[in-house]
């Protein structure tokens, strides 16, 4: 063998290993998803000796899925939909506009970045609770799309500036206004960077724990992580059915990721560029 | 002039829904959180009752029964805002470049690299909590690799000595992704020329790598560990999910005791002690911030 070919041998070893360390959790997760409740018990192997759908079934049945995912779907697709409309507003003003304050608000949304989100936890849930908010979903949208604030901003200010000066004068001199510029020159050419702001904003909100379960307490609005935790603190946990769950709750994710993969990675290259 | 009015206005208007969230959410909370770090208060009483810097003092020193338990929780953070940018970079480093250097299969490996970041949260906390239990596959494969001196028969987050590094590790597994797409994107944006000249010169692989790809790749670096940092002394979902800061304390992080001063006290008046555990962290993101971009402006 050349020194080229056990060189790329020992880098695709390398990537291997690492590959399945990424994959191994979610490796069991399908493989306990499979398994019957005897079988969990004694699981030190990987493929399931009689596998079944059983257990996805029950889980399935056991818990209100229909409910939880559409409470996530709400809470994930409200903050997504927030985000994106709040931003890249503030954002589009932010890189091309020039108007007293806008320097200083900037500044003022990215310097949030270092406000750790347990500081504001306590003041969010006593206001929410004089405002009545507090249990409903719009009490969960609020706080979740103003703590994407500072990631939002830097990210969307930079690709917007990196959309060239003249395309906004051509268009002012065709009489365009500014929020004809906004949406049918500025949006266009930066789509992958919303995409990009969607996927960062939507993975931590549909697996958002914390503030979900100091506020809800209406179980008919549980979101899925609320759900899924409900199956562990019984006194008894049966790992097959918290596995098929975890599957159960993961998946939608990897398929939306799946599907969004190439603008998202083009967004980062755009945003780490910009 | 007109037109320089109209900007104005305009300029206002895109930013306002931004700014009346932020009035609601954000300068009241942030009012309220700092007032109430001066104050005692149990949430049910009409009335806070000041007490000036006590909270801090309590916090800091003066309490015994406070004190040491935020002293210990103030060691973990530190070891995990450390060791998990660290790691972080050590490991997803070298895989984008090797990931860069090969052709086939590049794109499938790198979705399969990014799918931590796109399941991470309860769900695979979950599975990585099954997989550390005594009887878990961990400890199994460790047993019929010969290896069964290291295996944890108690399971690794049940053991005082192991349960924090363990977290640290599947937070670093998490963290990975997100590092290594970046350094990929860093990676591609290199001007191949200056790596085939660095070549042509006799540089060998690993030269080219210390000398020229390496450097390219700080700012990169200063991101992946600012964000990193950030993260580790914000986060505490993970800490709150597979342990909850046990065994006795053992995983304990100051956003974890913050939290648990804040929800889990009872009638106890502790309220105004978790607000100010809550700026005391975020006092220390800043220092920690700043002392970061200074070791990294001295590297490069």
């Amino acid at each position: 063998m050349t020194a080229a070919r056990v060189a790329r041998t020992a880098a695709y070893a390398a990537l291997s290993i690492y590959a399945v360390l990424s994959l191994y959790p979610f490796l069991w997760m399908v493989s306990g998803a499979f398994k019957t409740r005897e079988e969990i018990l004694d699981g030190g192997h990987l493929i399931p000796r009689e596998p079944t759908f059983d257990t996805i079934v029950t889980t399935w049945n056991q818990l209100a899925f229909v409910d939880y995912f559409r409470n996530s779907l709400i809470v994930t697709g409200l903050t997504v939909l927030g985000v994106l409309v709040v931003y890249s507003l503030a954002s589009y003003a932010f890189a091309v506009l020039r108007f007293p304050g806008a320097k200083a608000l900037y500044w003022l949304f990215v310097a949030l970045l270092f406000v750790p989100g347990i500081t504001v936890l306590l003041p969010v849930v006593i206001l929410e609770n004089r405002l009545g908010l507090l249990g409903t979903h719009m009490g969960l949208v609020l706080p979740f799309v103003n703590g994407t604030a500072p990631l939002t901003v830097l990210l969307l200010t930079a690709a917007y500036r990196s959309v060239p000066k003249e395309l906004r004068e051509a268009a002012r001199a065709d009489g365009a206004s500014e929020a004809r510029i906004f949406l049918r020159v500025y949006l266009p050419l930066t789509r992958p960077a919303h995409v990009t702001i969607a996927v960062l904003t939507a993975v931590p909100t549909w697996n958002e724990y914390v503030l979900s379960r100091v506020s809800l307490n209406d179980e008919s609005l549980y979101t899925l992580p609320l759900g899924l935790e409900s199956l562990i603190s019984g006194t008894v946990v049966r790992y097959n059915e918290v596995l098929a769950a975890s599957l159960i709750m993961v998946l939608p994710v990897i398929a939306l990721f799946a599907f969004l993969q190439r603008y998202f990675v083009n967004g980062l290259v755009g945003a780490v560029k910009g | 002039m007109a037109s320089r009015w109209k900007e104005w206005v305009t300029g206002w208007a895109f930013v306002f829904p931004a700014v009346a969230l932020f009035a609601v959410m954000g300068v009241y909370t942030i009012g309220s959180g700092l007032a109430l770090s001066f104050a005692s208060w149990n949430g049910f009483t009409p009335n806070w009752i000041w007490v000036g810097l006590e909270n801090y003092a309590d916090l800091l020193w003066a309490d015994p029964a406070l004190a040491p338990g935020v002293r210990r929780a103030a060691w973990n953070t530190l070891q995990v805002c450390v060791a998990v940018p660290l790691l972080t970079v050590l490991i997803s480093l070298p895989l984008a470049v090797t990931l860069n250097s090969v052709r086939r299969l590049r794109g499938l490996l790198r979705s399969v690299y990014f799918l931590p970041y796109v399941t991470t949260g309860i769900a695979t906390y979950y599975a990585w909590r099954y997989l550390l239990e005594p009887e878990g596959s961990i400890n199994l494969m460790l047993r019929s690799a010969g290896l069964g001196s290291l295996a944890q028969p108690q399971g690794w987050l049940a053991n005082p000595s192991t349960a924090l590094w363990t977290l640290i590790l599947i937070l670093v597994w998490s963290a990975v992704p997100t590092a290594t797409l970046l350094y990929l994107t860093g990676l591609q944006a290199i001007d191949p020329s200056m790596v085939e000249a660095a070549r042509i010169d006799g540089a060998a692989p690993r030269q080219v790598l210390r000398r020229i790809i390496v450097p390219l790749l700080t700012p990169m670096t200063a991101g992946i560990v600012l964000l990193g940092v950030r993260d580790s002394l914000h986060g505490f979902q993970i800490f709150l999910i597979m342990t909850n800061g046990g065994p006795g304390g053992h995983t304990n992080v100051l956003a974890l005791e913050t939290y648990e001063l804040a929800f889990f006290k009872g009638l106890a008046p502790t309220l105004g002690l978790s607000s100010a555990l809550g700026w005391l962290l975020f006092v220390g993101a800043v220092l920690l911030t700043l002392a970061n971009a200074r070791l990294l402006r001295r590297v490069r």
